[in-house]
């Protein structure tokens, strides 16, 4: 009996009911997300009708009424009457668009040159290694000498063979390094101390073991390059996505260096260097990037001697680092207004001096707030490189354009355009997305919740 | 070469394809600079206008709770922000091109048209009296500040709230229409009419102008709209809340309350957008549009060769535009900043 | 405050920049130049079909590419020792005053302005052309007249923007011209209507209408509102590298007047017995010495590069996109009614 009652009074909660059917599963969600009301349902049949048209178009002018395969845009415009795409000239000028007028049997140096930049970076993404900074350090710093020596080939001289030299020494350390820490488990400077039997020695032997490794792997790089048998290329010749990268490149891992620098001088107490930058960063952001090019390709001649007589390639470099730098600048200080000032004051209270106050507390800070902007201007200054075409580099946009007045292909002008739009949609779209990336792994405790 | 500003006296013999300031073929010079200068501020003036307008609009359609619509604002920003500028113009331009030629042209009301050519609308010819309409509008703009201003001190005064914001619209508008009608409405308009090639008479602008604003328009916009977003989220939720507990409507705090706040993030890259609109209408010269680099970089630096001055001299157009709006903004921006102290 | 006095510092600058004095270029002749850097800067524009166009392996040819490759060709006996500069029309001359480039061939027009204010010389004339007109068919035009109020589009940076203004002005034609800085964005706004016409050299015009999906639908009308005469350009007070520069054309024009072309050159050279051919290709006198060249210099101009009519031929002629007549036109030799005239070789 007494079991019969237990089990009546006990509490026992009437099971959940579902819920109603027009909230769970697919017309929940077309309900929640599509149709809450009359102006969202009409806003999302619009969206849709939108999406279609734009998808018909392009799906009618690029796929159904496009030409895959001809020899000249005549005979494009033969088959589609101009209706749709003309994809078989892409495929002819797709060497030109991409090296521009580099020689043929000599490309193979520029892929190498690539293939040798991403193979430095990819220990970013493995998770085992340790030292990123200095990897990084590595590739930015002493990349650029190995990929001038690759690109333009010929004679070297002393300067760059010795450049080369050590960054092909680095980026071999950086493979070993990378191996070892994941078979053995140690950085490589850990290994060459044990291997050579100096682990248990003064810390300041170390570092002579250390620099007696690199002395050798310098001179074997240094043999090694010295039988380099590579043709000239002159920068003239250089074009396509190749020149495009190149100054981007370069703009792209010098602005944010001298981005820092500028900045740290804007808010310096120094008025000499703080009316300096602060003069310099506002000359150089208020102005079109179209006539800073212009100064430096046209203009600077005129004032340097014959004898000095830059390639118009290194002028534009400079002009656009210049550019890179004073944006970066104002993109940095917005990020050093953020830290606040009890982390200066905490730092200097430590004992700190102020570049150590920088880079190890403030600068972190600053820039892990600042990640989308600095990427930002990263994408900002890789899309502007395209006006460089406008002072005759041959870069991407000016190989297209150049295919349109070719006698076999004239006309053609719209498909290299959007060939162009493509490219420079995936780098950027990359770009973003790795900062989004960056912003989730490293700005944690930063983000929105 | 010969160097020095001689060369600004003497007569530029080509013409202008539009121009809002008066000019023909025998000018000087220095009046092509002038050209160049109104040309390029009048699409600037727009595109930052509507940029402003349509970047509010993009950032809160970002944060939609309607998945196509936030989606489609997401595809945008995506699209656009990845793809050179440079590209966007020429796009716009040659979809301009399926336009109908001036023969057929899109009419309304037989006193609008849009061709190939460009858009063409009736253009006002003032009559007598019709200064003073234009002094009442000023007039009106003065008495609504004075309303302004009575109505907030006698707010913080005694509490009591007055209807500022609709008599300021009403003495602005109403002030002159009176005038207008009293004054027998004298305003007539000059029509454009089809005649030989194309249109004659009325205003128009051309189509390189229409393509110029949508591309930058467009491009432009998604850095507003994402400043805009950016502003909006950097308000915690807790203001909202607080607001709401204070008991003020849900339109009162998103104006007094969340809007100011959200500012403060937003006018800074909205500082360096405006700057950025203004630099970049200078890519106008690839589809014709005469803008100060198109007429003047291009066309005069040609004509006379005298680069160096004239490179200098729309450098120095561009810094004086981009200075002021930065020093204008950057006033702003400290009225409004969290007062550190 | 701040900013004003910034703005005042950078108009200084500028002003400064502007009004730097002259900069004097070293004094070594623009040969001993050449010849020390091993390679010819030759100045062409950005792509022109059958002047200088871009193949999809990054070479250059067209007919003013000739003129420069005989240039090289007389200097180093070599006709590819060139580093092409492609520079787009707005910044030619400074290119040449800030010696960028040792010359220019490209279609620029010979005009008293240019020669006598830019620091430039015009050597001579390899290419007469004229503006003219192109139109619709169904546009109903067969003058340049009746383009009353038309809108007219055209290049900028060109001799052609102002020809277009005087005429308009002299017929009170009122036109409006739509001015662009790339060909190939002319054209399509051309043919999708943009334009009631287009205004371009003659030549220039041909190969427009080249781009055309149908290129019935469009013709050329009869006027021609200018005289444009094309030819290499070189900097000022250099009157050796002006003459180098100038003789290689001759070289290829009286070629044509002998008879000479790239086939025929070496047994000319072993067997012909006219003088002024044994003079030329370096057989007979010291011509060359004058010039500062070797000896065949001329032969290896014709050997390499080809004569005058050979050049029209490959990138002008009937056979090519461009599709220009020659024979009776103005660029006919002097012997045939036309005005290509090189003075003797004596």
């Amino acid at each position: 009996m007494t079991d019969a009652t237990q089990s009546d009074t006990a509490f026992r909660p009437k099971p959940s009911l579902p819920p109603p059917p027009n909230t769970v599963g697919v017309i929940g969600w077309l309900r929640k997300n599509l149709f809450g009301g009359p102006v969202d349902a009409i806003l999302t049949l619009l969206g849709i009708y939108v999406v279609y048209l734009i998808l018909q178009f392009a799906v009618e002018y690029g796929i159904l009424n496009a030409v895959w395969t001809a020899d000249t845009y005549r005979e494009c415009l033969d088959i589609n009457k101009g209706e749709g795409a003309c994809w078989a000239g892409i495929g002819a000028w797709f060497n030109g668009m991409m090296y521009g007028r580099y020689p043929d049997e000599e490309q193979w140096r520029v892929n190498l040159g690539g293939i040798i930049l991403l193979l430095w970076l990819i220990p970013f993404w493995l998770p085992k290694v340790t030292g990123k900074i200095q990897v990084g350090m590595s590739a930015v710093l002493t990349f650029p000498f190995l990929g001038s020596a690759l690109f333009i080939g010929g004679d070297l001289g002393i300067f760059l063979h010795v450049m080369a030299a050590i960054a092909l020494t680095l980026f071999v350390s950086v493979w070993l390094h990378v191996t070892l820490c994941y078979v053995a488990g140690k950085s490589l400077p850990q290994t060459l101390v044990s291997v050579t039997g100096f682990a248990d020695k003064d810390d300041r032997l170390h570092k002579y073991v250390l620099m007696g490794a690199f002395g050798i792997g310098f001179v074997l790089a240094m043999i090694y390059i010295g039988t380099w048998e590579l043709q000239e290329v002159p920068t003239t010749i250089w074009g396509g996505l190749f020149l495009t990268l190149v100054i981007s490149g370069i703009g792209i891992a010098s602005a944010l260096p001298n981005g820092i620098l500028l900045a740290l001088g804007r808010r310096s107490k120094m008025p000499v260097i703080r009316v300096f930058c602060t003069a310099f960063i506002e000359l150089f952001r208020s102005v079109p990037l179209i006539t800073i090019l212009f100064m430096a390709v046209t203009m600077m001649p005129l004032f340097l001697p014959v004898e000095i007589n830059p390639p118009k390639l290194a002028m534009v470099i400079v002009a656009v680092c210049i550019f890179a730098a004073a944006y970066m600048a104002e993109t940095v200080r917005g990020g050093l207004q953020a830290v606040s000032k009890g982390q200066y004051e905490a730092a200097q209270a430590m004992g700190l001096s102020f570049w150590k106050m920088m880079a190890l507390i403030v600068m972190p800070q600053a820039l892990k707030l600042m990640i989308p902007n600095i990427v930002g201007s990263f994408m900002g200054l890789m899309k502007d490189t395209t006006l460089v075409s406008i002072i005759g580099l041959y870069d991407i946009l000016l190989m297209g354009k150049a295919a349109g007045q070719n006698p076999s292909w004239l006309g053609f002008h719209t498909e290299p355009l959007l060939f162009t739009a493509a490219i420079f949609f995936v780098l950027c779209f990359a770009m973003s997305k790795y900062s989004q990336h960056l912003e989730r792994t490293i700005g944690g405790g930063y983000g929105r919740r | 070469m010969s160097t020095g500003f001689d060369f600004l006296n003497s007569t530029a013999g080509f013409s202008i394809a539009w121009s809002i300031i008066d000019y023909e073929a025998g000018d000087t010079y220095f009046h092509v600079f002038l050209v160049g200068i109104a040309n390029t501020l009048i699409v600037s003036f727009f595109a930052i206008l509507a940029t402003t307008l349509l970047g509010f609009v993009v950032g809160v359609m970002r944060l939609s709770s309607n998945f196509v619509i936030a989606k489609l604002a997401s595809a945008y920003v995506e699209v656009m922000r990845n793809v050179p500028l440079l590209l966007h113009i020429l796009f716009w331009f040659t979809l301009s091109s399926a336009l109908p030629p001036p023969k057929q042209s899109l009419g309304w009301l037989d006193s609008f048209f849009l061709n190939n050519r460009g858009f063409y609308v009736p253009a006002p010819v003032p009559g007598d009296g019709f200064d003073i309409v234009i002094i009442m509008v000023l007039l009106g703009i003065v008495a609504a500040y004075g309303v302004t201003v009575w109505a907030t001190k006698r707010q913080f005064a005694t509490g009591q709230r007055f209807p500022a914001f609709w008599t300021g619209v009403g003495l602005i508008f109403g002030l002159p229409l009176l005038a207008f009608l009293a004054l027998g409405a004298p305003l007539t308009f000059d029509y454009p009419a089809l005649k030989g090639f194309n249109f004659q008479g009325g205003a128009d602008v051309p189509r390189a102008f229409c393509a110029l604003l949508f591309a930058l328009v467009l491009y432009h916009t998604v850095f507003m709209a994402e400043a805009v977003r950016a502003g909006i989220l950097s308000v915690s939720h807790g203001q909202t809340e607080a607001s709401y507990s204070l008991g003020l409507k849900p339109s009162w705090t998103l104006r007094l309350v969340v809007i100011p706040q959200a500012m403060r993030a937003v006018v800074p890259p909205m500082i360096s957008n405006w700057m950025n609109v203004v630099k970049n209408s200078s890519l106008a010269i690839a589809i014709g549009y005469p803008d100060l680099v198109a007429v003047f970089m291009q066309t005069s630096l040609n004509q006379s060769g005298h680069a160096i001055e004239i490179v200098a001299m729309v450098m120095l157009f561009y810094m004086t535009v981009s200075l002021t709006i930065s020093a204008a903004l950057n006033y702003y921006n400290k009225l409004v900043q969290i007062k550190e102290r | 405050m701040k900013k004003v006095s910034l703005l005042a510092l950078g108009a200084g600058f500028l002003a400064s920049l502007a009004f730097t004095p002259e900069p004097v270029l070293a004094q070594d002749s623009t040969l001993d130049i050449v010849k020390n850097r091993g390679m010819l800067r030759c100045q062409l524009g950005t792509p022109a079909p059958g002047f200088y166009a871009l193949s999809d392996d990054g070479k250059w040819s067209g007919f003013d590419v000739e003129n420069c490759r005989a240039v090289s060709a007389a200097i180093f006996g070599d006709p590819d020792k060139i580093e092409y500069q492609s520079v787009t029309s707005a910044v030619r001359f400074t290119a040449m005053a800030n010696g960028e480039s040792d010359m220019l061939s490209r279609t620029t027009t010979w005009t008293l302005f240019r020669d006598t204010q830019l620091g430039l010389d015009f050597t001579t004339v390899n290419f007469y052309d004229g503006q003219g007109f192109m139109v619709t068919n169904d546009s109903g035009v067969n003058s340049a007249m009746e383009l009353k109020g038309a809108t007219v589009c055209v290049l900028t940076g060109t001799t052609t923007e102002l020809n277009l203004t005087d005429y308009s002005r002299t017929n009170s034609l009122d036109i409006t011209p739509v001015v662009f800085e790339d060909s190939n964005v002319r054209d399509s706004t051309f043919f999708s209507g943009g334009c009631d016409a287009i205004t371009n050299d003659k030549s220039s015009l041909a190969s427009t209408r080249a781009k055309a999906p149908d290129q019935s639908i469009f013709s050329i009308l009869p006027e021609t509102i200018s005289k444009e005469p094309l030819g290499p350009v070189v900097r000022q007070n250099d009157s050796q590298w002006k003459d180098i520069v100038l003789w290689s054309l001759f070289a290829m024009i009286n070629a044509e007047e002998m008879g000479i072309n790239s086939g025929n050159v070496d047994e000319m050279k072993a067997s012909s017995t006219n003088p002024e051919v044994k003079r030329m290709l370096g057989v007979e006198g010291d011509l060359n010495k004058g010039l500062g060249l070797e000896p065949e210099w001329a032969y290896n101009i014709i050997k390499t590069v080809g004569n005058y009519a050979e050049n029209y031929e490959e990138f002008m002629g009937p056979k090519t996109v461009m599709n220009i007549p020659r024979k009776g036109s103005v660029n006919d030799l002097w012997t045939k009614g036309g005005l290509m005239y090189s003075p003797p070789f004596r």
